[in-house]
């Protein structure tokens, strides 16, 4: 066993003093399991997402209690459920899948006010927050709380009510799970003057996404990547610096690059898996 | 130490490519949200790094098939690494 690990990581003569997986035969084999692997997983993804699939849970009546719970504790007063905001929330979040587009205002000009007025809130204050990618209500409101702008919405005293919408879609590509959080008040002052303690409970209109597959196919695939992406930096590193201790002459490119290319792959990874909000 | 594994000319290289790579991770950075963007980000940054790389072998007269295969492997094992983590996000 560890005869094979040395052959398969360290340089030595058995494998010509380069880490068997750093030679191109590996490197080949290596791109062509992830090519065909993507496929795969692309495959039993679409065909039975309750073995391989992302384990989410999303629910307006999480979201919401969340979202008072923190103005509670910033002693602000609660919001409420509204239909109308609710309605403008989903068209939103339909017309940003429709349009293909993650943005505040759709690439025709269409502001999230547009969709409230739409859908016959007459509001005098009115917020939008937006996420995507998450996976759980707590994640979503936590990341809006950890941002100045959307913590402000959260937190704003100028508002008394509030609608979500949760929709699952395709978006630039990416399937993912929206979410719209849409303020507003009817009257000006808001809602500030109630010092209600009691959460509301939300109405029985709710959006809910839930999903609990075998396997987390999200996590499982970015810490194989990057486990994968971390084992060749350390070989990389250690047959760089026992070929240089060893003098040993060979025809191969820089490992000093290459171990750049794959911190830099690292990162990729890391950022574009992270969920986003705006 | 540093002045012991690397040549003058492989430092200026390595500083290359170390801006070329950190160009690409801020342009990642900074299109978050825009996954097919970022995808294509990091394929183009892989084909500059490949064809960076060839040709700074070619300019050291140290190129050989081998390399160039090994090089082209690497970008192709950025690349399918990404196109495998955008099936399965």
């Amino acid at each position: 066993m560890k005869g094979i690990l040395n052959h398969l990581f360290i340089p030595q003569r058995s494998n010509n003093h380069r880490a068997k997986i750093l030679h191109n035969q590996s490197l080949l084999v290596l791109v062509t399991v992830l090519f065909l692997g993507s496929f795969l997983i692309n495959i039993v993804h679409l065909r039975a997402p309750q073995v391989l699939g992302d384990s989410i849970d999303i629910s307006t009546r999480e979201l919401l209690l969340l979202t008072n719970k923190d103005r509670l504790e910033n002693g602000v007063s609660p919001l409420r459920i509204s239909q109308k905001l609710q309605t403008a929330a989903i068209a939103k979040a339909k017309d940003m899948f429709a349009k293909d587009y993650w943005a505040h205002n759709s690439p025709n000009g269409t502001t999230p006010w547009d969709f409230i007025k739409a859908a016959g809130y007459d509001y005098t204050y009115a917020g939008e927050n937006l996420a995507r990618g998450f996976t759980s209500s707590k994640d979503v409101v936590n990341a809006w709380m950890a941002s100045p702008e959307h913590r402000a919405n959260m937190l704003s005293k100028n508002y008394q009510d509030v609608g979500f919408a949760v929709e699952s879609g395709t978006m630039q590509g990416e399937q993912t799970i929206l979410v719209v959080e849409m303020f507003g008040s009817r009257q000006l002052g808001g809602f500030a003057s109630q010092t209600n303690n009691q959460l509301p409970q939300p109405v029985t209109s709710q959006t809910e996404i839930f999903s609990d597959p075998f396997f987390n196919v999200s996590l499982l695939t970015e810490g194989m990547i990057l486990l994968i992406l971390g084992v060749f930096i350390v070989t990389l590193f250690l047959d760089l610096i026992i070929i240089r201790r060893g003098k040993i002459m060979r025809f191969v490119g820089h490992n000093i690059d290459h171990m750049l290319f794959f911190g830099v792959l690292i990162l990729a990874v890391i950022i574009i898996s992270h969920a986003v909000i705006l | 130490m540093i002045k012991k594994y690397l040549s003058q000319s492989d430092a200026i290289y390595y500083f290359s490519v170390f801006f070329i790579l950190l160009a690409g991770i801020l342009a990642i950075a900074h299109f978050s949200g825009n996954v097919r963007l970022q995808a294509l980000i990091v394929v183009l940054v892989s084909f500059i790094y490949v064809a960076w790389g060839i040709l700074h072998h070619l300019l050291h007269h140290d190129i050989c098939f081998k390399i160039v295969v090994e090089y082209i492997l690497i970008g192709a094992f950025g690349m399918a690494i990404i196109l495998f983590l955008l099936k399965s996000i």
